[in-house]
C-alpha cells in the first residue's frame, strides 16, 4: 500500500502583507531557476546513481501497519509541511522513515531510557492517536490541521495534552528529536530541498571556486527573497528551543 | 547531458581498488597469511593508529595482519558527495549510552571500514600542547602522562610530513612550528572566525593546521573545496591512513583482512596471548595465531574486545587486573555555535576545519577552572545543520522550512573543550548483544564541576566571537566531539593499562595503541596524536625485536626514532621550527 503526500490537501503560504495565498510552486526558495539535478553531469558516477534513485524510486510501506501509516503521514505532514509545494513536486518523507525501521537501521547507539527505534515508533504513534481520542474523541489523522500542531506542539514542549503511560516509558524529548531527524533526513537529502535553500550539492570531480563572501559558482544562482507567512491553520513557525540537555539527538560529526 | 570534465571513472574489478582520484593499488598480489600460520603482529583495528601500525611493522620486515570489521573501499565507487549516502562510513551496530550526559556515537565519532576514523575525520590535525602532559602536576586535576611533549615532538614532525599538514608558516600556541604546506585559502566560516576574533584581539590562525593537501602531493590531487570532508574524501586531498598508510603497508607484504570481526583475544596461558578469535564477513568463527596482539580498535571498541575477552586468570577482562579498563572515558566538548549573517555565507564550500584559535587552551586561574578550549570553524552540510536547528532553535514544521531557506546566511563555529579524564566515565558490557551474539558496550557519560564551568565559560566566549563578527542572530547546542581514553596509559599498573610504549602491564605480548590510550586530551583534535603514538609505538616494537614474542622483559628505554620509515615522499618538504 502506497499513500502519497502529495494526496493530501495543504494550505499553501500567505502574502504577509495581502494575505493572499501565494501558489504553490515547483521549487519553493530564495533561489529560482537553480538546479542541482540539472549539474549532474559534473558528478561522479556513485554520487550520481544514488541522488537519482532516491529521486525516482520511492521505497515501498513495509514496516507500519495500515493504521500506523495513516497516523505518521498526518504527523509528518504537520513536522514538514509542504503546502508551498506543487503537489508533484513534494518530497516523500514516510516512506524513507518506513524503509530505515524496515531494514532497522540505526544510528550506532540506543539511549538508556529509550527503547529500539522500532518500537520508539511504535509506542509514539500509538500514544499520539490516544491522546488525540482522549481529547477530541476524533484520530489524529481526522483532526483539522491547527488542532493537530496544537497536539505535536504540546509534545514539542514536553508537555504532553494528558499523561499517557508511553511517556513514563521513553523520553518524550528524545522521540520527538527522533521525529525531526528521520524528516529532516528525508526532506534535505532530496535534491529538491537542495534547490529550494540554495546549497550547491555534490561538487566532484568538478570543485567549489569561490570560496568567500557567499558568492555563487558559475552554475549557482543568486538569492531573490520574498516574504511569506505560514498557514493560519499551521503554529509551527516560531521557535522555542527546549532545555539545552546536552547530546540528545544524534548529530553528524563536526570537528 | 554535459558530459563530466574529468570523464567518468571505469569501474575496477574488487581486487583494484581507486584510493582517491589518482591513486590505484591492487589486492591481488596481497599476502594472504594462513589461519594457522603465526604472524608476528595481529592489528585489530585499521583506522589512525592501525594503518600507521601496519605500514611501519610491515615495512621493517615483520609478518603483520590487520583486521578491520568493516569494508576495504574503493572511494571513487564506495563513497558518495552525499550527508545520507555516507551511512556505511561508519559504527553503527548497537551500544547503549547513558549517565546523566550521555554521548552520541556513529556518525558522530566512529568509524568503521579500513581507515576507520580518519576516513570521516574533519582532519584538523594540531599538536597537543607540552601542558597537556603534565596536567596533574600543573593544575591538580586529571593526570600526567608517562610522557612529555619532547617524547612526542619529533613524531609530530615526522606524521605532518607523512600526512602531510597544511597550516599556517607561524603557528603561536603550546610548542610554536610551522607546517609543511601552506595554508587553505578563507571559506565563509573561516571569514567569520577573523572578523570576530579579531574585532575581540583574539589572536587566530587561518587555513589550518589541517591533514588536506593545499598542493599537490605525489599521487594525491590538492583540495577541490567540496566540502564534503566527513563523508569520505574522494578526491585523495584529506589524509585517511587507507590512502597515506594502508597501501605502503600492502607494498612491504602487510595482509589487510576487511570485514572481519575480532571478538575475543586468545590467551596461550596465563602471560601471553597466542593470536586473536574473529568472524569473517559470511559469519564463520576463525582463529589467527599470532606472536603478538596490538588493540586498535578505538575508545569504545577497545575496552569492549578487552572486556569480552575475559578468560580464567584474566576474570575481569584482559588486562584488567588494575579495574582501569573502560574508564577514564573523555569526549570533547563539542558545542556549536551558530549564527545569522545578513549577508550571504554558503558554509558548503571550502573543508569544514580550516581556522582555529588555541587561544583559551591552558589554564587561567582568573576564569574558575582547570584547562580550556578551542574555537574552530564547523561547515554543517544541510542535514547536519537542521539537526542542529532542531535544536538549537527548536525548529520544527513552517520554522523548520524557514530557517533551512536561509541556510546560506549561517555560519557556524565550534568549541573544542577539554573534558577531564573521571573513572565513572566509562565503557562496561551490556546485557544485549550484536549481531554477532557478542555483548555490546554500555557506555555512562556524566560532566563534573570543571567540565561544566570550562562549557559555560567557552561557550559564552564563542558567542561573543559569533557577535563580533557581526551576526544579526546567535544560538547554540551543545554536543561532544571524539572519544579518547577507557585504556590509559601510564608508570603504575595499579592505575593505568598499558605502558608509555602501550604495552599492556598484565600481559607482555598484548598491546594497545589508538586513542584509548590517551591519559588526558588537551582542546587539541586527537588523530594526529593517535598516529604520532602509533608511530613512536612501531619505533619501540621494531627495536625490541624478538624480546616481545619471548621474553618477559620490558626494556623501557626510549629508542631512536625511525626517519626511514616514514611513508614515501615524506621529506619534500620541511617543518619550519622556531626558536624561542
Amino acid at each position: 500500500m502506497v499513500i502519497k503526500t502529495e494526496e493530501v490537501a495543504q494550505a499553501p503560504l500567505r502574502d504577509p502583507e495581502t494575505q493572499q495565498p501565494i501558489a504553490p510552486k515547483r521549487q519553493p526558495g530564495y533561489y529560482p531557476g537553480f538546479s542541482t539535478l540539472g549539474q549532474k553531469g559534473y558528478w561522479d558516477e556513485a554520487t550520481r546513481r544514488l541522488v537519482e534513485e532516491r529521486v525516482y524510486t520511492v521505497p515501498p510501506i513495509r514496516f507500519f501497519d495500515e493504521e500506523e501509516l495513516l497516523t505518521i503521514t498526518a504527523v509528518c505532514n504537520r513536522l514538514l509541511p509542504q503546502g508551498d509545494r506543487r503537489s508533484d513536486y513534494r518530497i516523500p518523507i514516510v516512506p524513507h522513515i518506513d524503509q530505515r525501521l524496515y531494514e532497522n537501521k540505526i544510528d550506532g547507539y540506543r539511549f538508556a531510557d529509550m527503547p529500539s527505534d522500532r518500537e520508539a515508533y511504535r509506542w509514539g504513534i500509538r500514544a499520539i492517536d490516544e491522546t488525540s481520542w482522549a481529547i477530541h474523541n476524533q484520530p489524529f489523522v481526522d483532526l483539522d490541521p491547527l488542532k493537530q500542531d496544537f497536539l505535536l506542539k504540546a509534545l514539542h514542549d514536553g508537555k504532553p495534552p494528558i499523561p499517557h503511560e508511553i511517556w513514563g516509558k521513553m523520553s518524550l524529548q528524545k522521540f520527538w528529536y527522533l521525529l525531526i531527524q528521520d524528516c529532516v533526513d528525508a526532506y534535505y537529502s532530496h535534491p529538491w530541498a537542495w534547490d529550494e535553500i540554495g546549497f550547491g550539492g555534490p561538487a566532484y570531480p568538478r570543485a567549489y571556486t569561490r570560496l568567500e563572501g557567499g558568492l555563487p559558482e558559475p552554475w549557482e544562482e543568486d538569492e531573490e527573497r520574498y516574504h511569506w507567512a505560514a498557514p493560519p491553520d499551521s503554529i509551527s513557525d516560531i521557535y522555542e528551543p527546549g532545555e539545552d540537555t546536552g547530546s540528545v539527538a544524534g548529530q553528524g560529526g563536526t570537528h | 547531458m554535459n558530459s563530466p570534465l574529468f570523464g567518468s571513472f571505469g569501474k575496477p574489478d574488487t581486487d583494484e581498488k581507486t584510493l582517491g582520484s589518482m591513486q590505484r593499488i591492487s589486492l591481488k598480489r596481497m599476502q594472504r597469511f594462513h589461519d594457522n600460520e603465526p604472524v608476528d603482529y595481529a592489528i585489530v583495528g585499521v583506522g589512525s593508529a592501525g594503518g600507521v601500525l601496519c605500514q611501519r611493522l610491515a615495512k621493517a620486515g615483520l609478518k603483520v595482519i590487520g583486521f578491520d570489521a568493516g569494508p576495504f573501499w574503493d572511494t571513487e565507487r564506495d563513497w558518495v558527495s552525499d550527508e545520507k549516502g555516507s551511512y556505511k562510513l561508519y559504527w553503527n551496530d548497537l551500544r547503549i549510552t547513558g549517565g546523566k550526559d550521555p554521548l552520541a556515537f556513529g556518525e558522530n565519532n566512529s568509524g568503521k571500514g579500513v581507515g576507520g576514523g580518519s576516513v570521516h575525520w574533519a582532519a584538523f590535525a594540531p599538536r597537543f600542547h607540552p601542558s597537556d602532559f603534565r596536567v596533574y602536576t600543573e593544575d591538580g586535576l586529571g593526570c600526567d602522562w608517562p610522557i612529555s611533549y619532547n617524547d612526542l615532538k619529533p613524531y609530530y614532525e615526522l606524521l605532518e610530513r607523512e600526512m602531510p599538514v597544511s597550516g599556517p608558516a607561524h603557528f603561536p600556541w603550546g610548542d610554536p612550528h610551522g607546517y609543511p604546506y601552506g595554508p587553505h585559502p578563507l571559506g565563509g566560516v573561516g571569514d567569520t572566525l577573523i572578523k570576530g576574533c579579531t574585532k575581540l584581539g583574539i589572536p587566530v590562525v587561518a587555513g589550518g593546521p589541517v591533514a588536506i593537501l593545499s598542493g599537490s602531493h605525489g599521487d594525491r590531487p590538492h583540495c577541490i573545496y567540496r566540502g564534503f570532508c566527513i563523508q569520505g574524501c574522494k578526491v585523495g586531498a584529506k589524509t585517511s591512513t587507507l590512502i597515506t598508510h594502508v597501501p605502503e603497508a600492502i607494498e612491504y607484504g602487510a595482509e589487510i583482512r576487511e570485514r572481519s570481526m575480532v571478538f575475543r583475544v586468545s590467551m596461550k596461558d596465563k602471560k601471553r596471548t597466542d593470536g586473536v578469535f574473529y568472524y569473517d564477513a559470511d559469519g564463520h568463527e576463525h582463529f589467527q595465531r599470532a606472536k603478538a596482539v596490538i588493540v586498535a580498535g578505538y575508545a569504545i571498541e577497545t575496552p569492549r574486545l578487552l572486556l569480552n575477552s575475559a578468560c580464567p586468570g584474566h576474570e575481569r577482562g584482559l588486562a584488567n587486573s588494575s579495574d582501569t579498563v573502560g574508564r577514564y572515558l573523555m569526549a570533547q566538548a563539542g558545542n556549536v555555535i551558530l549564527g545569522r549573517f545578513a549577508d550571504l555565507v554558503r558554509m558548503y564550500k571550502a573543508p569544514p576545519a580550516h581556522a582555529l584559535t588555541e587561544h583559551f587552551y591552558e589554564t587561567d586561574p582568573k576564569r574558575g577552572f582547570a584547562r580550556g578550549f578551542a574555537i574552530q570553524t564547523v561547515g554543517p552540510l544541510p542535514i547536519a545543520f537542521a539537526k542542529q536547528m532542531m535544536k538549537a532553535k527548536g525548529a520544527w514544521g513552517w520554522g523548520m522550512r524557514r530557517v533551512m531557506m536561509d541556510y546560506n546566511h549561517w555560519s557556524c563555529l565550534g568549541l573544542l573543550g577539554e573534558i577531564l579524564p573521571w573513572p565513572d566515565n566509562r565503557v562496561e558490557l551490556a546485557e544485549e548483544k550484536d549481531q554477532f551474539g557478542i555483548p555490546v558496550a554500555k557506555i555512562t557519560f556524566s560532566l563534573y564541576d570543571n567540565d561544566k564551568k570550562m562549557i559555560e565559560y567557552g561557550k559564552k566566549t564563542v558567542m561573543d566571537v559569533m557577535w563580533a563578527a557581526g551576526a544579526e542572530e546567535v544560538v547554540q547546542e551543545s554536543r561532544y566531539a571524539h572519544l579518547v581514553g577507557a585504556a590509559r596509559m601510564g608508570n603504575d599498573p595499579g592505575n593505568s593499562v598499558v605502558d608509555k610504549f602501550g604495552r599492556t602491564h598484565d600481559v607482555s605480548n598484548l598491546f594497545v595503541c589508538d586513542g584509548s590510550i590517551l591519559p588526558t586530551q588537551g582542546s587539541a583534535n586527537p588523530g594526529l596524536t593517535i598516529q604520532a603514538l602509533a608511530a613512536r609505538t612501531a619505533d619501540y616494537l621494531i627495536s625490541q625485536g624478538d624480546k616481545i614474542f619471548n621474553s618477559e622483559e620490558r626494556d623501557m628505554t626510549t629508542c631512536p626514532i625511525r626517519r626511514n620509515l616514514a611513508v614515501k615522499g615524506a621529506f619534500l618538504h620541511g617543518i619550519p621550527r622556531f626558536w624561542n
